[in-house]
């Protein structure tokens, strides 16, 4: 006797975590902690303390630049097209959190989910006309949009125009960007393994294929785009309130630029990937920072990152972990049983 | 009143040749391989440095100073294309894409290391005289830059119209299947496409610099993607359109500068999109249809 499983059984079999899920988020927790008693009881090895605060400022943007790479993961990796407009969302979400706690002298928490909405609204805006075109011209229009919102910043003095605007309260700290990365990692893990994963993974497939078996093709487009750039505005208003000081250059192409390395280096399609290439990334640049100042180098520093992108796409262009996560996220494959013949 | 009005088409043409001048690189490119050369800006860029090099160390007169920048711009834009983009010829497309970008910015941020991130003062290569006529008045440098973007605009038509190289290149825009059967070396049309669209923009680098008289590492963003804009509203692939989005564009600012300069580049951006979203081709382009 056959019975057909209804769909939100299925829907909670493939979300489910398993206890390699459960092992990971309570490694990450574990972490998470241990660093925050290191920072408090300022734990050392010899003289070299093991949580300073410069370490705790690079861990800190790893988390932001991991919410970033992650949701810009979902577009591009995900869904498989080229958004390069990122840093525009980031900048919305900065700039409307900033609103709300300098303008209207809201508290940061008010402040925090207006960040994000407004990043989605923005999307959303953007989206509309964005998905009418594809391939190459989206990211030109991507990019175009990020542009226009540089632009339009520098254009109001309101919000501090071309000099920059300072004097957020500091807010963001070590710990909430954890637990904040930490559950966008979860959301967006639980995204791409729903039917919503599915249906973007067979846009990035076959775009055709996929409209022929009904997927409304620009709906599901959206509906990443929107969910990216909501995480980009949360980052947005993190990254306001740990600054302190945002200024419309830091939201220029280059920026999208670091985040595009940082995934293609990480690879696509894949979560852990994000996390794994931000971390490189960031290690990799800090520790050059010291090394090459020591030879009189430092201007040199800045040449690596495009080159580590250039050496990504011509030796691996599916980036160190494409479409693949690391075993501690098991991606739950449900294999097709054979069933008996019948009849 | 007139007088004001061809003063500043003037400055329209003066601007839209450079624009123009770079838009060809782009559009050539595209058509040849369809890949946006996201790192073109940047080329001119460097063309300019080369130019702004060969200026202080040669002191060349001001037509070989131009021909020899061409010729080593030239070769930068065919090493980097041997080098990053050949490998990727037959690859998924967006992978050449993010090369490019890598590419510009390893230009921009090696500019910026090897000389410095300080806006350059370029060298006034040609003396400076005014000319006026009638209440009009202009510069020799202006009608300089006119004349000769011009005047390099046409060789590069002739070119593509009448010589088997540009032949070569039309049939490999159209079919790059077949033309190497036909007994074309299609790598060297690419080279040959790569230096004929990054000697125009060295061309435009040192036009820009002899009107706008400052250079940086950045300077190829911002102007690069207007050039860009330029090559997609004229129709990106076609050679005329390039020429015709470059002056449009560079009307368009000139006009737009007269009621609130800051917003230049979001005006430039929002007519790229309404042109994206209108009429994706462009005003020259053939439709493209979707196959499956």
């Amino acid at each position: 006797m056959h019975t057909i499983q209804p769909e939100w059984q299925i829907m909670r079999d493939r979300l489910r975590l398993g206890w390699r899920g459960y092992a990971a988020a309570g490694v990450y927790a574990a972490l998470v902690i241990l660093v925050m008693l290191a920072a408090r009881y300022q734990w050392s090895i010899g003289s070299v303390e093991l949580a300073n605060p410069y370490y705790l400022h690079n861990l800190t943007l790893i988390g932001i630049n991991v919410i970033l790479v992650a949701s810009l993961n979902l577009v591009n990796g995900y869904l498989g097209e080229f958004a390069i407009g990122h840093a525009g969302f980031l900048a919305v979400g900065a700039y409307a959190s900033s609103v709300v706690t300098l303008l209207f002298h809201q508290s940061f928490w008010v402040a925090l989910p207006v960040g994000a909405l407004a990043g989605a609204v923005v999307g959303y805006l953007i989206a509309l006309p964005a998905f009418k075109t594809f391939g190459d011209y989206l990211a030109i229009v991507t990019l175009g949009f990020n542009m226009i919102i540089v632009n339009i910043i520098q254009n109001l003095e309101v919000i501090g125009g071309p000099r920059g605007w300072g004097g957020q309260p500091k807010m963001t700290s070590f710990w909430l960007v954890a637990v904040v990365a930490g559950l966008s990692l979860i959301i967006l893990r639980n995204l791409v393994y729903s039917n919503y994963g599915r249906v973007w993974l067979a846009i990035r497939e076959n775009e055709i294929a996929a409209e022929m078996m009904g997927v409304d093709v620009m709906r599901y487009k959206m509906i990443a785009f929107v969910i990216a750039a909501f995480f980009a505005g949360l980052a947005g208003a993190l990254w306001a309130h740990y600054q302190q000081y945002i200024h419309p250059s830091s939201f220029t192409y280059l920026r999208t630029t670091d985040l595009l390395v940082m995934l293609y280096l990480g690879g696509m399609a894949s979560l852990s990937g994000s996390v794994l290439g931000v971390t490189i990334m960031t290690v990799l640049l800090e520790s050059l920072r010291g090394v090459l100042s020591q030879f009189n180098l430092a201007e040199w520093r800045m040449v690596i990152s495009p080159l580590v992108l250039i050496v990504i796409m011509l030796t691996r262009p599916q980036g160190l972990m494409g479409n693949r996560e690391f075993a501690f996220v098991p991606r739950r494959e449900e294999v097709p049983r054979r069933e008996p013949a019948r009849g | 009143m007139y007088t004001v009005i061809i003063q500043q088409a003037l400055n329209a043409l003066q601007l839209g040749a450079i624009y123009a001048l770079i838009a060809l690189g782009y559009s050539m490119v595209y058509g040849i391989i369809r890949l946006i050369n996201f790192a073109h800006g940047d080329i001119f860029m460097v063309g300019a440095y080369i130019g702004l090099g060969v200026a202080l160390f040669l002191k060349p007169p001001f037509l070989v100073l131009v021909l020899v920048t061409m010729g080593l711009t030239a070769l930068l834009g065919v090493t980097i294309e041997r080098v990053a983009y050949r490998r990727l010829r037959h690859a998924q497309r967006m992978s050449a894409v993010i090369t490019a970008l890598g590419v510009g910015i390893f230009l921009e941020n090696f500019v910026r290391a090897a000389i410095s991130a300080n806006p350059q003062a370029y060298p006034v290569l040609i003396a400076p005289r005014t000319l006026s006529l009638s209440g009009v008045s202009t510069t020799n440098v202006q009608l300089m830059v006119i004349g000769v973007s011009i005047a390099l605009m046409l060789v590069l038509r002739y070119i593509i119209r009448q010589t088997m190289l540009g032949k070569a290149m039309r049939a490999v825009s159209d079919n790059k299947e077949v033309v190497p059967l036909m007994g074309i070396n299609l790598n060297l049309i690419v080279s040959a496409t790569f230096a004929l669209g990054s000697a125009l923009a060295a061309a435009g680098g040192i036009f820009y610099g002899q009107a706008y008289p400052m250079i940086d590492p950045y300077m190829g963003i911002v102007i690069g993607w207007k050039a860009f804009i330029s090559a997609v509203m004229g129709g990106i692939g076609q050679v005329d359109g390039a020429m015709l989005g470059g002056f449009i564009l560079g009307t368009v600012e000139v006009i737009g500068a007269t009621f609130r300069s800051t917003l230049r580049d979001g005006i430039a951006f929002a007519i790229l999109i309404l042109v994206l979203l209108i009429k994706p081709t462009g005003l020259l382009g053939r439709p493209v249809t979707k196959k499956v």
